[in-house]
């Protein structure tokens, strides 16, 4: 793979490795008026993304995830809150910032399709103010990088959705940016090219240091590119934290238990009620479920069962994926949520 | 400091040099002119299209004359105004389309985001992209007013030096109206209907009668109709113009682009705060 230093960036701007992060979001907040009312999309939210690190933006429809991208990006305007990359506020400078921050929105093209691969990226170049001669070697390197070397005089509609994407986000990259914000990267895309795409995007944080914000549905890509997750749910922030670390929180939580028979009515009924078991599964004179516990809540269960005469008969640690973790986190969140409501009905 | 000292602060320190400027308009006119060229069939059919509606009203009129018992020679004035307004009206509707359409189509192909994300800035990006369709017009009717006098077997005077900055400045007048619309399309999306209309109002403003009501020369287009008309048909000089004639064209070359920027700056902002740029 062909390497391309970062620091000989050739976009006018001086390489300033200064403490800030590459992203700084502080107390966003963006309110959507209209004739019918008003919708609050982002709730005060506060983010920060270190330089060179891939963060993965999660969050069911409607979250807020594509304002806070758009936001950082200066395509909306929030309503408060300040958002900056490499400290510049990209509402206040949005000619710095442009130079360092790029996208790959989702359900837009991004290029043009009637233009081929080597045009797209020789006029996303010159958007940046690159002149072709300074830019032709960076394009050779994307063209090899991305494995577009053989596509590179195919015009764009020609080419399959994965390397559509391809090509948008090397037209991105065209720019001599070092942030790039991708929405729904691998959305569409076959096994084959969400796996290539997959490992394109980890070599371009490892390799090139690369700032990347991720936002997608696509669990599997969330948790092998990015360093950190982020969750989101009706405009805020409700998880935040390295992937290891939500792993750890989550992990040894869930158990497949097998219980011989006979499982005593009552028995079940208990489990059900204090341990949440769910996935009951009878078959050949034994059962097995499901239960969620969290540290030494577990030997009470085992305790419990015992008490009862229950023989148990296998036990296996059920590790969570990030899809679990995600359900688990936002639909703790809407349950809170619901609670407080009722609180608030309540107190009224 | 305040958000528009910061901008302006912004603008200053990160104004992009002249040789960025020329690498920007390259690359805009490269990518106009390889679509142009790709898509041939799709630009012949054009130019064929205006040719056959030109074609449609000379030997429609021809015939209509000589039915009446008249002769098509006689209207020698009407018919050389008719080459120089359609001439005219043809680089209008490129160079005006090629603004307010453009941030539609470009809003519908997912590129304007791109566009908007560029360090020469989103309005930097549509100024370069007026004066390419200004370019790509005049190539149009360029080859439309060959079409037309070889069609017609008039011979008009071409005086470049004279028709050339009467031209541009023409031109920039419509431009404004493109700004204005484009900026539009950022929040409504689909102002085609809009557009069609402006086709009928350009007929109307390239003929207006100045001779009759004057005012009209501060209208877009009136004044720089008028001298066109008079330099291609009478031969008259660009130094030749009476000085107000040129104060006005020049005047409304400056003042339609700035309002029609204006409007296209608020309206980008109108849609940045409704969450509604490139958002198709």
């Amino acid at each position: 793979m062909s390497q391309y230093p970062s620091s000989t960036r050739s976009n006018g701007t001086t390489e300033s490795r200064t403490n800030a992060p590459a992203v700084r979001v502080e107390t966003l907040q963006k309110i959507y008026r209209s004739d019918s009312g008003s919708v609050e999309a982002v709730h005060s939210v506060d983010l920060e993304i270190e330089s060179g690190t891939a963060v993965g933006l999660l969050g069911p429809n409607g979250a807020g995830k594509t304002t806070t991208i758009k936001s950082l990006l200066g395509l909306i305007v929030p309503t408060n809150g300040r958002v900056a990359i490499h400290g510049k506020d990209v509402h206040d400078s949005p000619a710095e910032t442009y130079n360092r921050v790029g996208a790959v929105l989702e359900g837009a093209r991004n290029t043009y399709w009637r233009l081929t691969v080597r045009e797209n990226l020789e006029f996303f170049s010159a958007l940046a103010g690159q002149s072709s001669s300074e830019a032709k070697e960076r394009q050779a390197a994307l063209l090899e990088q991305f494995s577009l070397e053989d596509k590179a005089e195919q015009t764009v509609k020609n080419l399959s959705r994965g390397e559509k994407q391809k090509v948008s986000i090397a037209c991105t990259l065209a720019r001599d940016v070092d942030v790039i914000f991708l929405d729904e990267p691998t959305l569409g895309l076959d096994v084959e090219s969400t796996l290539d795409l997959r490992r394109e995007l980890r070599t371009m944080v490892n390799e090139q240091g690369t700032t990347l914000l991720v936002s997608s549905h696509d669990m599997d890509v969330i948790e092998h590119i990015c360093d950190r997750v982020v969750i989101m749910n009706d405009g805020e922030i409700i998880a935040d934290d390295t992937v290891e670390n939500l792993f750890d929180v989550f992990d040894t939580q869930q158990y497949e238990i097998t219980v011989d028979d006979p499982f005593p009515p009552a028995v079940r009924e208990t489990v059900i009620d204090e341990y949440h078991a769910t996935n009951f599964n009878q078959r050949e004179e034994a059962t097995r479920f499901t239960v969620k516990v969290i540290g030494d809540e577990f030997y009470d269960f085992v305790n419990t069962l015992q008490a009862a005469d229950v023989s148990v008969d296998t036990v296996t640690a059920v590790e969570p994926d990030l899809e679990e973790i995600f359900l688990r986190v936002t639909d703790d969140q809407t349950t809170v949520d619901q609670e407080s409501e009722l609180e608030d009905g309540e107190d009224r | 400091m305040n958000s528009t000292n910061m901008r302006l602060v912004d603008w200053v320190r990160n104004r992009q040099s002249p040789t960025k400027w020329v690498i920007l308009c390259k690359a805009v006119l490269k990518k106009q002119f390889t679509i142009m060229l790709r898509y041939r069939v799709n630009f012949a059919i054009n130019i064929v299209t205006m040719y056959v509606l030109f074609a449609i009203v000379f030997f429609g009129g021809q015939a209509a004359v000589s039915q009446a018992g008249g002769s098509f020679n006689s209207l020698d004035s009407t018919l050389n105004g008719l080459i120089v307004g359609w001439f005219l009206w043809t680089m209008s509707q490129g160079a005006y389309s090629g603004l307010a359409s453009n941030v539609t189509q470009e809003s519908e192909w997912g590129t304007l985001e791109q566009l908007f994300m560029s360090p020469f800035g989103f309005g930097g990006v549509m100024w370069v992209k007026a004066i390419v369709n200004l370019v790509q017009s005049t190539v149009v009717g360029g080859i439309m007013l060959l079409l037309m006098m070889v069609t017609t077997g008039r011979i008009l005077t071409v005086d470049l030096v004279t028709i050339g900055p009467i031209l541009v400045l023409t031109i920039f007048t419509i431009i404004g109206f493109g700004f204005a619309f484009g900026g539009l399309a950022l929040i409504y999306k689909r102002v085609q209907s809009v557009s069609n209309i402006m086709q009928f109002a350009m007929v109307g403003l390239i003929s207006a009668p100045v001779a009759d009501i004057s005012w009209l020369r501060a209208l877009p287009l009136v004044q720089g109709s008028g001298m066109l008309q008079a330099s291609m048909r009478r031969g008259v000089r660009l130094w030749e113009f009476a000085p107000p004639k040129l104060v006005v064209l020049v005047v409304t070359a400056i003042v339609y682009p700035l309002v029609g920027y204006v409007i296209f700056s608020y309206c980008s902002s109108v849609a940045r705060r409704r969450g509604v740029m490139g958002h198709y």
